[in-house]
């Protein structure tokens, strides 16, 4: 009904404003498939460095995203279904990364974990252990800034689910873990698949609180945008090819996924 | 209706041209300055003295030169650019946009530091290549990245000097950070990154002069500035009175 008639609802001066809207994010991508060097890209783009960059990307931002969905799902069931003292105060400090410069979340991270910081010092004492410019800690950096993302989706999920189903299952004899395997998991997957999505793309992002906290050393920390910034000051053309493969790789993600798991 | 929305759309895109045009037409009293990292400290006291004596803002981009030099070329307003290495001012010259009243301006030399407390016990340049050392040097590109490289080169110590490497940093500011707060056991910086403000924090380690390098510093008016003379007037203060204050913070005299 309503889609017979869309334009006569919509107010002129959207249309203009929508285009801008669009523009903004269309563009730069736009820009970049035209400065791509396409004589070369497969100089580029199949090079070890690339690629080395590519995998490393990779397994940190899916390392990140199982890691925020494992620890933010419990995190999520507390918020969504239990009443506790600090409530407010918890759900702030969860979306603080979203709102953090990244570099600050470095710079916070150092202090926590770096060689002097409250917890690297301990590591460090007890067991040898430096985070600081390994694998790990570009790990540790892409949790930071993707955990909010994956318990604000699994929230929200979890605050729309019908609790009354579980309820069911309970009367009917099920245990608890029977009810979160066959009923609530089950119920919750597209919210799960959209928290494991965006937290993935947030990681594979990440740029800031890396260089900072982690480092940059091609092989170990340097993920695809630390390639990229790095090509830039050497290789531009290289570093909008770069830019490209990291953009290609989180569309065709969320493209792919668009119609299942994310409206 | 589509009409109406097209007008919309005008009236917005003219509204912030026009913006635009205004905030250039009475920006005299503000110059754009594009610098190195290294030349933070020195810079930041020379703009003040300099808005002081002329009343023209000076606002500063600090940043690597070679990552300075790209945003140039790139098409960023800058009307002057000091660079630590000749070589990104003459990346300008080659890719656009071009400089005018180009002339060096100050000289550095690098060094070793280390944390306060040395964790790693480097006592001369060549302990750099001793097993396990973490070397934290700014990326190749970076003048003092490569630098850096260079002494190595010199030293005879380049692999496994290449080998300590844990972080190729952004800059050389990045450098210092991760010295400063401990995480890594040595860099290759300019000994004018050793300021007053970090001096208890970090131990310097001299380089034999034979191996070292000599940072020789160019500054230029961008040839798309729109204001040159003030631009021009900027170069000048740097080669009259900012020559103190470079040297107050350790640089050298240009030759």
């Amino acid at each position: 009904m309503a889609s017979s008639r869309p334009s006569s609802r919509t107010p002129a001066a959207w249309i203009p404003l929508a285009a801008i809207g669009i523009a903004l994010v269309a563009l730069p991508m736009i820009g970049l498939l035209l400065r791509a060097p396409w004589s070369r890209i497969g100089e580029v783009l199949g090079g070890e460095a690339a690629l080395t960059a590519l995998r490393l990307s990779l397994v940190v931002a899916t390392a990140a995203s199982v890691l925020s969905l494992v620890t933010g799902f419990p995190l999520a069931w507390l918020l969504a279904r239990r009443p506790f003292a600090g409530k407010t105060l918890v759900r702030a400090l969860v979306v603080m990364p979203l709102v953090m410069p990244p570099v600050v979340a470095g710079v916070g991270l150092l202090a926590a974990f770096g060689r002097r910081g409250v917890v690297g010092s301990l590591l460090d004492q007890w067991f040898g252990l430096q985070l600081t410019f390994t694998t790990g800690a570009a790990v540790l950096a892409a949790w930071f800034v993707s955990f909010p993302l994956a318990v604000l989706a699994l929230e929200a999920g979890l605050r729309g689910l019908d609790e009354r189903l579980e309820d069911a299952a309970s009367t009917l004899g099920a245990s608890r873990g029977y009810v979160l395997r066959r009923i609530t998991l089950p119920l919750l997957a597209p919210q799960i698949a959209a928290a494991a999505v965006l937290s993935w793309a947030r990681a594979l992002g990440e740029f800031g609180a890396t260089i900072t906290f982690a480092g940059n050393l091609r092989g170990r920390t340097q993920t695809l945008p630390l390639a990229v910034f790095e090509r830039l000051q050497t290789d531009p053309d290289a570093a909008f090819g770069l830019s490209l493969l990291l953009i290609a790789v989180a569309f065709v993600v969320i493209f792919g996924l668009r119609g299942r798991f994310l409206r | 209706m589509s009409r109406r929305a097209l007008v919309l759309a005008l009236a917005v895109t003219l509204v912030a041209v026009g913006c635009e045009g205004s905030a250039s037409s009475d920006n005299d009293r503000e110059l754009t300055v594009a610098a190195a990292a290294s030349l933070t400290a020195a810079f930041t006291r020379i703009g003040a003295d300099f808005q002081e004596g002329t009343g023209v803002a000076v606002v500063f981009t600090f940043g690597p030169s070679d990552g300075l030099a790209t945003q140039i070329v790139e098409g960023a307003p800058v009307d002057v650019f000091a660079s630590a290495s000749p070589a990104w001012m003459d990346a300008i010259i080659e890719r656009g946009p071009g400089v005018r009243r180009r002339t060096n301006f100050a000289r550095n030399r690098l060094a070793v530091i280390v944390p306060a407390d040395n964790p790693a016990n480097i006592y001369e340049l060549d302990d750099l290549a001793n097993e396990g050392v973490q070397l934290v040097l700014a990326a190749q590109g970076v003048p003092a990245g490569d630098y850096a490289r260079e002494i190595l080169a010199s030293a005879g110590i380049a692999d496994a000097g290449l080998a300590n490497v844990v972080s190729n940093e952004e800059d050389v500011a990045g450098v210092v950070t991760k010295v400063l707060t401990g995480e890594a056991d040595a860099g290759i910086a300019y000994v004018t990154d050793v300021t007053t403000e970090v001096a208890g924090r970090i131990s310097v380690v001299e380089i034999p002069d034979d191996v070292n390098v000599i940072a020789t510093y160019p500054i230029a008016v961008m040839a798309d500035s729109g204001r040159p003379d003030i631009a021009r007037e900027f170069v000048e203060f740097v080669l009259g009175p900012g020559q103190g204050v470079l040297a107050d913070h350790g640089f050298l005299p240009a030759e």
